[in-house]
């Protein structure tokens, strides 16, 4: 028989129960759409955000107070409730002579009470503290901020707030204690050094430490007051960013002021962008497995469903076997017009499953305000899967079918 | 040896088949022991015995010999419990006998595999059954095409086969037709055509009348008349005489055995 009938037979016989057949393959609808939802999801979050950290920091290392970026505590900007500002100028110097070290970004957060631009002022809880070197190469316009001069930088987010925008040489005026003139010398994509987190950045407003940021802590290696920082950014000369990393590890652990300061139940954590990058790549696997592993449990029900109602199939159209078998059909051919159909019934629900899939995923991908990425592998996987758990499913059922007898078969009602 | 015969027969269809059929029947019979009275029979049963074991054995054939000659056309009647559908469904090779031959074309069904029956019921032999036994999800041409795709035809020649049959039996215009769509009368039409589609050795008909009116019943008869008239061989197993004597001859069973042969002197 020719295998493109009993296909046609077989779609005959699950369109003779749409209703039946289609609730037949929802379990398999459901994982699969489950599975691929994640997968896409992940695959999603993982090129958007670890796409980012590839290629513009790779040779960056961080040292932050606190426990860093996911590996268990706190987000990564400095809300974790163990940071503080313990890392001194004395580190920042110390770490800057570092051997393979290019640059050495600090990083505060100056607060302040309001910011406004002519007339309108809006809410912005902080400006951040930073060097020049963080907007070198991030400038859309303009130029970086000058140390030890009133000049921000803003990026593009802080610049298309207000009604009328900001441009290069607008003035805005910033009260901390009392209100000053800062004038904006440039705008830009987003400096180095802040670990952004997903999406689009917010407003942010760059001024240079010098002389704004003036959180200080006395440091026990020079006696003196000096500003100190929650999070230091490391640029790591080519190929030196895993020695950087050791070097300034094995300095913050042996004689640095952070270590220090910061005491007993204090922790700096120094890392670098591959290690935040395999973190991110850690917990989203950790995700795909345990939802893949309910997927995985979803379709084992939906084989259940389907050799379940193959098997009622089977016993429902017993006659027509034994029709089939009157007129010439093997022991082989009816087995395999049963296999074909509930192995119809595991495509379907891989083709019904996969779009559903990708679309939750696509609707995650929106909410997470991350570019939106089709796995491949994972919509291949589906596919073979559906068609695996058909086959498997139908092969008791139409062993079965095969088996009848056609004498009792064709006196059967 | 008879396996590779009916292997090859199994590629053959069409006009061509029955030529090949004779000559293969013909060196069967050359090779074979039981078949070396050679005689014109297509079906022929030597002493066969059926017995069933329903919790102590059940002799539904006790020593039947039966010899349909190509282009008979025989009744087998007899009461319910006769054992006549035992007789039937070893020559429609659904079944086989516990002891005996039973050669359908030169082949004797009872040294063949189930697939080897299947095919031998694929292409020698056309069933028509009291209840229609149509496929309930396929339509009037594409009952009739259905042991075309078990026999391997191309969808074209399924087609053309098809629609010739079903013009033949007077339903040209219901071809796109459901089952449930035709009347009892249309639907034996359908299974008689679909009994024909491979041109079979020796068509089956089991009650063919048994669920039609008297009027439909006798356009049915009338039909297989006519399939007769074009050479081919009937078997009708009836347990209703006016029935029996549309046959030229009446084989009569009772109790697992075979009684008198009675011819229908001048009936068609």
């Amino acid at each position: 028989m020719d295998w493109r009938e009993g296909v046609r037979i077989a779609v005959r016989a699950i369109a003779g129960h749409r209703l039946r057949s289609a609730l037949t393959i929802a379990g398999i609808v459901i994982g699969i759409a489950t599975v691929v939802a994640f997968a896409s999801f992940g695959a999603s979050v993982q090129t958007d955000v670890v796409g980012e950290f590839q290629d513009t920091s790779a040779s960056e290392v961080y040292v932050i107070s606190g426990s860093g970026v996911f590996s268990g505590a706190g987000p990564p900007d400095g809300g974790g409730t163990l940071t503080a500002p313990v890392i001194t100028t004395h580190d920042v110097d110390r770490i800057d002579r570092v051997e393979g070290v290019q640059a050495v970004i600090p990083r505060g957060t100056v607060p302040i009470a309001s910011l406004a631009y002519g007339n309108e002022t809006v809410s912005q809880v902080g400006l951040t503290a930073t060097t020049p070197n963080a907007l070198e190469d991030a400038m859309i316009e303009g130029r970086p901020f000058e140390m030890g001069t009133n000049e921000i930088v803003i990026n593009e987010a802080a610049a298309g707030q207000f009604e009328e925008n900001v441009t290069v040489g607008s003035t805005i005026e910033i009260t901390r204690q009392e209100a000053t003139s800062f004038t904006v010398v440039g705008i830009t994509s987003g400096a180095r050094g802040g670990l952004s987190g997903f999406g689009p950045a917010g407003p942010e407003f760059y001024v240079p430490v010098d002389p704004h940021y003036q959180t200080a802590q006395r440091s026990p290696s020079v006696g003196v007051d000096q500003r100190a920082y929650a999070q230091v950014t490391v640029v790591a000369e080519a190929g030196q960013v895993r020695g950087v990393n050791d070097r300034i590890g094995t300095y913050i652990n042996t004689e640095s002021d952070a270590t220090r300061l910061a005491g007993e139940n204090g922790n700096i954590t120094v890392q670098s962008t591959e290690d935040v990058v395999g973190g991110i790549e850690d917990v989203l696997e950790d995700i795909t497995r345990l939802v893949t592993g309910i997927g995985v449990l979803a379709l084992l029900v939906g084989a259940f469903g389907i050799a379940n109602i193959m098997l009622v199939s089977v016993t429902e159209r017993t006659k027509e076997i034994g029709i089939m078998k009157s007129i010439g059909a093997t022991n082989r051919e009816i087995l395999s017009l049963f296999i074909s159909e509930s192995a119809l019934l595991g495509i379907a629900g891989a083709v019904i499953g996969i779009p559903l899939g990708l679309a939750v995923g696509y609707g995650g991908a929106v909410y997470a305000d991350v570019g939106f990425a089709i796995p491949v592998d994972w919509v291949a996987l589906a596919l073979v899967m559906g068609i695996v758990i058909g086959v498997v499913a139908g092969v008791y059922p139409a062993w079965r079918a095969a088996r009848v007898d056609p004498i009792e078969a064709l006196r059967y009602e | 040896m008879t396996h590779k015969y009916l292997n090859f027969l199994n590629m053959l269809d069409g006009d061509g088949l029955w030529y090949y059929r004779t000559l293969i029947r013909l060196q069967l019979q050359e090779l074979s022991m039981e078949s070396a009275t050679a005689d014109d029979s297509i079906v022929r049963l030597t002493d066969v015995e059926k017995e069933y074991s329903l919790g102590g054995t059940v002799t539904a054939l006790d020593g039947v010999g039966l010899s349909l000659s190509e282009g008979s056309y025989t009744a087998v009647m007899g009461p319910s419990g006769s054992g006549k559908s035992t007789l039937l469904n070893l020559i429609g090779a659904l079944d086989t006998p516990t002891a005996g031959q039973v050669s359908i074309d030169g082949t004797d069904i009872a040294g063949l595999s189930e697939t080897e029956r299947a095919k031998v019921r694929g292409t020698m032999i056309g069933f028509v059954f009291q209840t229609f036994n149509l496929m309930p999800r396929l339509n009037a041409r594409e009952n009739v095409e259905l042991p075309l795709v078990f026999a391997g035809w191309d969808t074209n020649r399924r087609t053309e086969r098809a629609e010739s049959l079903l013009d033949r039996v007077g339903l040209g215009n219901r071809m796109d037709h459901m089952p449930q769509e035709l009347s009892g009368g249309q639907r034996q039409r359908v299974a008689i055509a679909r009994a024909l589609a491979t041109d079979p050795a020796i068509v089956l008909a089991d009650e063919p009348t048994g669920n039609v009116d008297t009027e439909t019943g006798d356009e049915i008869m009338s039909l297989l008349a006519d399939t007769h008239d074009r050479g081919n061989t009937i078997l009708l197993v009836t347990h209703e005489r006016r029935i029996a004597e549309h046959a030229d001859s009446i084989v009569h069973v009772r109790d697992g055995r075979r009684e008198d042969t009675e011819m229908i002197g001048g009936a068609r």
